[in-house]
């Protein structure tokens, strides 16, 4: 069986790249800081596949066709792309995507009752950019992204992100034994994204989750409706369902927070998080 | 909880894709889209309150429409 090598979870904000200059220091560098510590823990773990639960900004998935759940079947993704190259001022580059292994979770989902849409081309926006820049750097590791629908309502329930997660821990460990792959969830925690309250951070609920990841308890998570979340965590606190997919896949394993930083210049209470057995 | 408005997103859409960003949009961008007098409104003088209370998408808002937050 195939083994979970290395988990975790971090926010995704595009200006965490694109606009470091505005930040308070000491907040960017203790952020920045968790992120180059899991680069180190990353490349420690060695895995040879990234599975990443990410989820589109309406860059890719249009209101005419709006998946709940997308698995990438791309052999590669940009990560960024040169249009949000622009913004995230990062290079604009090409990360190598695990189709066959995409394909094979596709097909292990249909037969088993979980209905997977699939993808063969997908522009990533700052879900993969702008963790795989601190993460990967040589973007040598092939990157295989389930997207869950976090952003265009009505979404999938949080229990449902997490039994999907759930289902793709499952489908890792029928897996061949030689095969070491990484989880990485992106997104969250709390931030408020073009709606009239942008800008808005609420820590008490950021902590609640880290609380709650720190402890195991993805339960408590699961049960919050897409109205709470909204009301406590805002539009950008639904990213949230990233978060749950990997707890699925990873039951009883606890979070270990290397940062968290309610950075208001990037609208977003940023995290790193570690997730260990 | 906003019902989307497709219109509005469908021509967000549109420009989100091409990494476009706009002050407002002009009468030439919504030729051929059934619109409200309010959707038309709001677009054209780039109101992005009264987009979100209409049913666009807040992520396109704010791509679209990135000049209007004051952060």
């Amino acid at each position: 069986m195939a083994e979970v090598v290395l988990a975790a979870l971090t926010s995704h904000a595009p200006m965490i790249t694109g606009k470091p200059e505005v930040s308070r220091p000491e907040q960017r560098d203790r952020l920045y800081d968790g992120f180059h510590e899991l680069r180190r823990r990353l490349a420690a773990a060695r895995p040879d596949l990234l599975v990443m639960f990410v989820n589109d900004h309406l860059q890719n998935f249009p209101y005419s066709n709006m998946p709940a759940f997308c698995v990438g079947v791309a052999k590669d993704y940009d990560a960024p792309s040169a249009g949000g190259a622009r913004l995230m001022r990062i290079p604009p580059r090409k990360v190598p995507g695990a189709p066959e292994w995409g394909l094979a979770l596709l097909e292990s989902g249909l037969a088993a009752g979980f209905d997977f849409a699939y993808s063969h081309e997908i522009e990533s926006w700052d879900e993969l950019a702008v963790p795989l820049y601190f993460l990967t750097p040589d973007g040598t590791i092939p990157v295989s992204p389930v997207y869950t629908n976090c952003g265009a309502p009505p979404l999938p329930t949080p229990r449902r992100c997490h039994e999907m997660g759930a289902f793709v821990g499952a489908f890792i460990r029928s897996r061949p034994a030689t095969e070491r792959v990484a989880l990485l969830a992106t997104g969250g925690i709390s931030h408020w994204v073009g709606t009239p309250e942008t800008g808005r951070i609420n820590p008490e609920f950021d902590h609640r989750v880290l609380d709650h990841v720190a402890r195991a308890d993805a339960e408590a998570l699961t049960r919050l409706t897409e109205a709470q979340i909204e009301r406590d965590g805002g539009n950008g606190g639904q990213e949230i369902r990233n978060w749950l997919a990997l707890l699925g896949a990873v039951p009883g394993w606890k979070g270990e927070v290397l940062a968290y930083e309610p950075v208001p210049e990037w609208i977003t209470g940023c995290a790193t998080v570690w997730v260990h057995p | 909880m906003i019902r989307a408005s497709y219109t509005l997103n469908k021509i967000l859409t549109a420009l989100a894709r091409q990494h476009a960003t706009a002050e407002r949009l002009t009468d030439d961008d919504l030729v051929g889209h059934d619109l409200s007098a309010a959707e038309r409104a709001a677009l054209t003088t780039g109101d992005i309150t009264s987009l979100y209370h209409l049913g666009a998408n807040p992520y396109l808002i704010r791509r679209v429409f990135r000049s209007r937050f004051p952060i």
